[in-house]
């Protein structure tokens, strides 16, 4: 295959732009702006291109580009694109680009705070575009890090009633501190199977071609696949190491909630799916079952935790966690069909929290408190905003239309032969998220008109309304029309569950006889 | 006699003369020029360096050997001491700018570096080691005006001297054993009949010799009160030349002549690596002193070379040279930024750092580079030196040494952020820009671009550093 620039373009967009930002002065505040809209443009338009010409009937990586980096460990700069990724790296250019509008009620330090934000949005379209172990921890710290001052310096404390709960400074430092404990976790995990895998070999398709050959003892994969899975679960943010996710969310500014809501945690979903599951099969075979037990408690843990707030930033980030729990149940399924309702819900639910930190951020930002019992009949003043949120509350809730719906309902029957009492749970999950999202809306938007917000001013002009019209336009089209994205998606998880039944000798999966195998293969 | 082999150090040698004839010949008021002259002096090593013939290695009477190895690490000692003459300039009002002593104080200490690098011999390693030692003593009390000083220096002369204890009775007792002090006839007396064990205690006496040098545990005691007393390019040169000789003598040392005792140091330097690194990673976080907080913080980089030391591996070795090339810029960046800003943000406390970004864009920006390269962050230098060093040491079978290694990168970036926190998050009690010299906005430039291109750009970097080891 040819290989090809896209990838390239898509990744080094943003970085470029980080770079020219680098050399602007720092009042240009106009200039800066368009810069960042430019620099995440072009990504979308790419990812755009990705998906609209992934060809189903060939299937694997393709848009493929490989440069070799360092030859004497086998590490190369390997970027491309299968049917998950390429999903992924559209939910993240759409995050990205709605994000970088969202940001323009960003007034102070503009210049640093664009700088972070595109080196953020670099390193997640790098995780989701390399293949390449080296590479792809490489982008995943590089994602991590810029967090720290985005939160630090243009986040908000977490505050009830005038009482400080949570500052920024710590909300920072915590979430930078667990995902970066949670990635040496993973990065001694992937060295220890660098190392015995005896490949020599960080390239993701060589070191799988090498492992269907050559399989790790079963016990190694055993051992090795709680490593990747706490690892990069931390980030999913998978229960009970999520402390960290809903406080981050509720200090970040808007934007950045977007993104790691929208994008930054399903990093750790698409990491445990793409290395965990897919190198490690034997390994995935013994831990899956408690991966499924945990989901559980993330999602009616979440769900309940979620139901107790009052911070309107706080409700959605443990509800972010909470329908984080369903990924990772269609993910422990190790169906074709739940893996497809997982990753089509990586997408779905990425786009909805995203456009519900958009608003909330919009509130906030006008209102000045997130306050639930302190708001009430803002539709008066904000009707856009106000239908916008009850879409969002629809979609989060799992209405029909929405690709929410078509994800959760894929996960729900992929997973019922296997997992049918936390299937049954993860139903119940669903009531919850209805009641918190409608005692959300009921809460802010409805009820009479309070005078003290008489000034708020609604989203009017196009330019103002755009970021959330892309948002819910792209999930009522999935939602309406799956057929195509399901398509493409399928062409890269069946194979990978496919792989699993064949590697697995010793698997339950396995429905007929098969071939045999020598004797002490391992 | 091939004296061509010593080129390096016979330059060093004559500029000793030059900068000790010029303290006494140039009049004061000319003196603060100085610095110019010993920079010069370092571009001419470097010229000569250059010049060395990259065949196979070549000895010198047996005792003194050019190689790859010793061409690479000299490369980054003329590099150190290239930015710790430039911090010289950014230390206002105090002895050390004007002072040509100070100067040949540095190129003496030079010289036991670069000798260091070449040790094929014992008492190579004796001479080196003290040359190197007596400069830094006396570097270290330079400001004598300053109680905390002369304190830094006494120490750091009393314990010194102590290690240096330890290592002569170690070079005694091995000497014993083997009848000779030539890494040749060690390695041989080793490789032919099975080491007693005075000649393992002496092994061991000179790896504490050693560890002194580059501050491992046990042998770190001295390390926060020198770095905090000590004028800041004393702790640079202390931090990175130092602690690299230190590395490079180990290296020759254990890889060089001891290579058949491996199974007794990759044992010890394993258990003196995790004691290192917890020791320094954890005793860092409360720190309020910059200085002391970069004191500590080397104390775990130790920690790092010593786990990549201890793989007895040749990937291993690799590691440590690149290891060590990412923590010179990184370092080095983050003294430079201490030394230009401490004098006009009138101290060295932490706090005294509070919102630096907005009276200096370049000098904050530095830093958090700087430091962030130091916790191992992508795409900076740091990371893939941490990276190497834990890759050897998974090869290496030592899976619970890189499980200590990981956390302790997480450790750190807590009290790396900690410092961030303040510069940029953090008001600043005076809002005056901060006002930098253009040759260190130059320094400060280049050795960013380093970090990066060390972080980025790996192959070039690790195929020179391949061919180094490799011999």
């Amino acid at each position: 295959m040819l290989p090809s620039a896209l990838p390239l373009v898509i990744l080094l967009a943003p970085a470029a732009g980080a770079l020219i930002l680098c050399l602007i002065r720092e009042d240009r505040y106009a200039l800066i702006r368009r810069i960042a809209v430019a620099a995440t443009t072009l990504p979308l338009l790419g990812a755009l291109y990705a998906i609209g010409t992934y060809d189903t009937a060939a299937g694997g990586y393709q848009h493929s580009l490989f440069v070799p980096w360092i030859g004497s460990l086998g590490i190369g700069f390997h970027l491309g694109v299968d049917g998950i990724s390429a999903v992924l790296v559209l939910l993240h250019a759409l995050c990205a680009f709605t994000g970088v509008l969202i940001s323009y009620a960003i007034k102070q330090r503009v210049k640093e705070y664009y700088i972070f934000y595109l080196t953020l949005i670099t390193g997640v379209f790098g995780v989701f575009l390399s293949l390449d172990l080296f590479f792809f921890y490489f982008f995943y710290e590089m994602a991590v890090i810029p967090m720290y001052p985005l939160i630090g310096v243009w986040g908000s404390d977490v505050k009830e009633q005038g009482v400080v709960r949570f500052s920024k400074e710590y909300a920072a430092m915590k979430l930078t501190i667990y995902l970066t404990l949670g990635a040496v976790v993973a990065l001694i995990g992937l060295l220890w199977l660098y190392v015995r895998s005896g490949a020599d070999t960080f390239d993701l398709v060589s070191l799988q071609a090498h492992l269907a050959q050559r399989p790790l003892a079963p016990w190694l994969q055993q051992a090795i696949f709680p490593l990747l899975a706490v690892g990069f679960g931390v980030i999913a943010p998978m229960w009970p190491l999520h402390s960290w996710s809903p406080i981050g969310h509720a200090a970040a500014p808007s934007a950045v909630s977007m993104l790691h809501a929208g994008v930054l945690m399903k990093l750790g979903s698409y990491a445990i799916l793409r290395l965990a599951m897919g190198l490690l099969p034997a390994g995935a075979e013994l831990w899956m079952p408690c991966l499924a037990a945990i989901c559980v408690m993330n999602i009616v843990y979440g769900g309940f935790v979620a139901m107790a707030q009052r911070d309107l930033k706080l409700i959605i980030g443990y509800s972010s966690s909470s329908h984080m729990g369903y990924v990772l149940l269609g993910i422990a399924c190790l169906t074709p069909l739940a893996l497809n309702g997982a990753v089509l819900l990586m997408f779905a639910h990425g786009l909805m929290t995203a456009l519900a930190f958009a608003l909330v951020g919009h509130i906030y930002d006008e209102t000045h408190t997130r306050h639930l019992p302190d708001l009430g009949g803002l539709a008066h003043q904000v009707p856009f905003i106000a239908v916008c949120g009850v879409i969002a509350a629809m979609a989060s809730s799992g209405l029909p239309g929405f690709a929410n719906f078509v994800a959760e309902l894929l996960v729900f029957i992929g997973g019922w032969d296997r997992y049918p009492v936390q299937v049954i749970c993860g139903v119940f999950g669903v009531v919850i998220t209805a009641v918190y999202m409608l005692r959300l809306v009921r809460g802010t938007f409805f009820g009479p008109s309070k005078p003290v917000f008489a000034h708020v001013r609604d989203a009017t002009t196009p330019f103002a309304r755009l970021p959330y019209v892309v948002l819910i336009a792209a999930l009522l089209f999935v939602g309406c029309w799956p057929k195509r994205i399901l398509e493409i998606i399928d062409t890269s998880s069946r194979p990978l569950v496919e792989r699993m039944r064949f590697q697995a000798p010793d698997s339950q999966l396995v429905e007929q006889p098969l071939p045999t195998q020598p004797a002490g293969v391992n | 006699m091939p004296w061509s082999l010593l080129s390096v150090e016979l330059a060093v040698c004559a500029w000793i003369l030059i900068m000790l004839a010029a303290d006494l010949v140039v009049p004061a008021a000319r003196k603060s020029a100085l610095w110019m002259l010993a920079l010069a002096g370092v571009a001419v090593c470097a010229g000569l360096l250059a010049r060395q013939v990259p065949a196979g290695p070549a000895s010198f009477q047996q005792i003194f050997l050019v190689d790859g190895f010793s061409r690479y690490f000299k490369g980054l000692f003329l590099l150190t001491a290239a930015v710790v003459i430039v911090m010289t300039r950014g230390v206002p009002g105090s002895s050390i700018a004007n002072a040509g002593a100070f100067y040949m104080l540095l190129f003496t200490a030079l010289l036991g570096m670069l000798v260091l690098a070449s040790i094929n011999d014992l008492l190579m390693l004796f001479l080196g080691l003290e040359l190197l030692s007596f400069s830094l003593y006396i570097m270290a009390a330079y400001l004598k005006t300053d109680p905390r000083s002369v304190e830094a220096g006494m120490k750091y002369l009393i314990l010194g001297s102590v290690s240096t204890g330890f290592l002569v009775y170690g070079i005694a007792l091995l000497y014993g054993f083997v009848g000779g002090t030539g890494f040749d006839a060690i390695r041989l007396a080793l490789t032919t009949e099975p080491a007693p064990l005075t000649a393992q205690a002496g092994l061991l006496l000179i790896l504490a010799g050693l560890g002194f040098k580059i501050a491992a545990v046990p042998f770190q005691m001295w390390v926060p009160d020198v770095y905090e007393g000590a004028p800041t390019p004393v702790v640079a040169l202390l931090s990175v030349g130092s602690k690299m000789a230190g590395v490079v003598a180990m290296l020759r040392v254990l890889y060089g002549a001891c290579a058949p005792l491996a199974d007794l140091w990759t044992g010890v330097l394993a258990m003196l690596s995790a004691a290192t690194l917890l020791y320094g990673n954890l005793a860092a976080i409360p720190q309020t002193n910059i200085k002391r907080l970069l004191g500590y913080s080397s104390i775990g980089h130790a920690g790092y070379l010593l786990m990549g030391l201890s793989t007895g591996l040749l990937q291993g070795m690799t590691a440590v040279g690149y290891y060590l090339l990412a923590y010179l810029f990184s370092n080095l960046t983050v003294f430079l930024v201490v030394a230009t800003a401490s004098e006009a943000l009138g101290g060295e406390a932490l706090d005294d750092y509070k919102g630096l970004s907005k009276r200096s864009g370049l000098l904050a920006a530095a830093m958090f580079v700087g430091l962030l390269s130091l916790a191992g962050v992508p795409p900076l230098a740091g990371f893939v030196g941490k990276l190497l060093v834990l890759l050897s040491s998974v090869d290496a079978n030592t899976l619970w040494l890189a499980a200590i290694g990981a956390v302790n990168v997480a450790i750190s970036l807590y009290y790396y952020l900690m410092v961030v926190k303040r510069m940029y998050l953090d008001a600043p009690a005076d809002a005056a820009p901060l006002r930098v010299p253009a040759l260190t906005k130059a320094t400060l430039l280049f050795l960013v671009l380093g970090i990066f291109a060390v972080g980025i750009v790996q192959e070039p970097f690790l195929r020179q550093i391949a061919k180094a080891v490799g011999g």
